[in-house]
């Protein structure tokens, strides 16, 4: 036992500073390149260990068997290499992670924006119905976190039915439901109710999945513009 | 009267094994003491350069280190970089940050002067031409010797630390400025001195003195 102690005080001892360059730039630990070598110069990251981030530790994610990374990153490329180089680099998005069971204080969510470490951390395990759609929901938080100015709540919320009020927050409501209606009535989902910043994510996503219903009602057809007018703000090539 | 007593043959190999033990030991000790020993030191007037206008020498403890500056990709940071050089800033300054076999840092003119460094602000200092532009749209490959200038987790924020890794670092690409290669003399930044247990070096080695060859 004590040769065994031996032997790792040694090795403690010994050991290098490991410097991680990954954690160094994103500042997320566990992470290794999955790949970098991508047209639109997007790196994807997948977590080694599970990782434990943010204000009191209340970001966790775990790592994936590779076979579900393989499978997950193929339609994940796919959905992404829709966003060119340059349009990537206007909104701040360069690094996606990729894990399983993400949550944040304990709750379960598909995604994690960041636009200042310019990093979306992606649940490959979330909502298989959802999944594709809701990649482009997380990618437009990060539009949106960078571009507030463009994307004003205000505005927005002003398109809305008189009388209603978002909830305080996301996760402040029940009112979680994705499905698309087949009857929009200013909303385009049930999550759509929850904050205007959901709401305009969620109307990004269905634009870029091609699932607007075909029939639509004038509050959502005015946000659907105020979406596209402000991403062509931001790259008038973006093909929407 | 004294006996004469010979030695057995089993003393004998004992003598000799020690004997050996002591000249190996000795000899490794001088050996390990210079630790520059095994480093060549490159002299660039035996050089020919094919842009010997963008060619600097980064002399330190071990000998000459060579760096080919590309401002072609850099034109902003290759231009700051020269200015310090012409200046002789960096002169005397510490490589105040080493990864063992991942890189080298130094360029701190204001806290990472010899005589008058200051560990509790080291990496923070500035050189009083402010900063500059983050040039990191051109592709390059950050391959073991690139040179890049440092900044803080904002862009445009490079002024006079740089940096120059010892191992490939793809990640790099379109974070860091790129402002030339080490072409000659890698071996002797691997050298530098570095601490186990912390990336910033307490009583660290100095450039000597970066000149532009021309």
């Amino acid at each position: 036992m004590k040769l065994f102690k031996l032997i790792l005080l040694c090795l403690f001892l010994f050991s290098n500073a490991y410097a991680n360059t990954i954690y160094d730039l994103i500042k997320i630990p566990h992470l290794e390149i999955y790949n970098i070598k991508t047209d639109n110069k997007l790196r994807y990251l997948y977590a080694k260990q599970p990782f434990t981030i943010g204000l009191d530790n209340n970001i966790n994610c775990f790592n994936s068997r590779k076979k579900d990374l393989e499978k997950k990153y193929v339609i994940i490329e796919k959905n992404l290499r829709r966003y060119s180089k340059d349009f990537l680099k206007k909104i701040n998005l360069k690094y996606i992670v990729l894990c399983e069971d993400l949550s944040i204080s304990g709750i379960g969510t598909a995604g994690i924006p960041d636009n200042i470490m310019k990093t979306l951390i992606v649940d490959i395990k979330f909502n298989e119905k959802y999944f594709e759609r809701v990649l482009h929901h997380e990618v437009f938080h990060i539009i949106n976190d960078t571009y507030k100015e463009i994307f004003d709540k205000e505005i927005w919320s002003s398109f809305n039915p008189s009388g209603f009020n978002y909830a305080k927050c996301s996760t402040c409501t029940k009112k979680i439901g994705l499905d698309t209606y087949l009857k929009t009535n200013g909303f385009i989902t049930e999550y759509s109710r929850s904050t205007a910043s959901e709401d305009m994510a969620e109307v990004f996503s269905h634009l870029m999945y091609g699932n607007i219903p075909d029939e639509i009602d004038p509050i959502l057809k005015k946000k659907i513009e105020f979406i596209k007018k402000g991403i062509s703000k931001i790259d008038k090539n973006f093909v929407l | 009267m004294i006996e004469k007593i010979k030695a057995s043959t089993s003393e004998k190999i004992i003598f000799i094994f020690i004997l050996i033990l002591g000249l190996f030991s000795l000899t490794s000790f001088l050996l390990l003491k210079d630790r520059c020993l095994f480093v060549k030191n490159y002299d660039p007037e035996k050089i020919k350069f094919k842009d010997p206008s963008n060619i600097a020498i980064l002399n330190v403890g071990c000998g000459n280190v060579i760096i080919e500056l590309y401002p072609e990709i850099s034109p902003n940071g290759v231009a700051r970089f020269k200015t310090l050089i012409k200046s002789k800033s960096y002169d005397d300054v510490a490589f105040h940050r080493v990864i063992k076999n991942k890189l080298v840092q130094a360029g701190d003119l204001e806290f990472g002067k010899k005589g008058n460094i200051d560990y509790g602000k080291i990496g923070t200092g500035k050189s009083g031409l402010g900063t500059i532009k983050s040039e990191i749209d051109k592709e390059f490959d950050y391959s073991k010797g690139s040179v890049g200038l440092a900044r803080t987790q904002k862009y445009n924020t490079e002024d006079s630390q740089f940096f120059i890794i010892l191992q490939d670092e793809p990640l790099y690409e379109g974070e860091f400025t790129p402002i030339g290669k080490v072409i000659y003399g890698i071996k002797v930044l691997e050298k530098i001195k570095y601490l186990d247990k912390s990336e910033y070096v307490l009583r660290p080695d100095f450039i000597n003195s970066l000149r532009l060859f021309n």
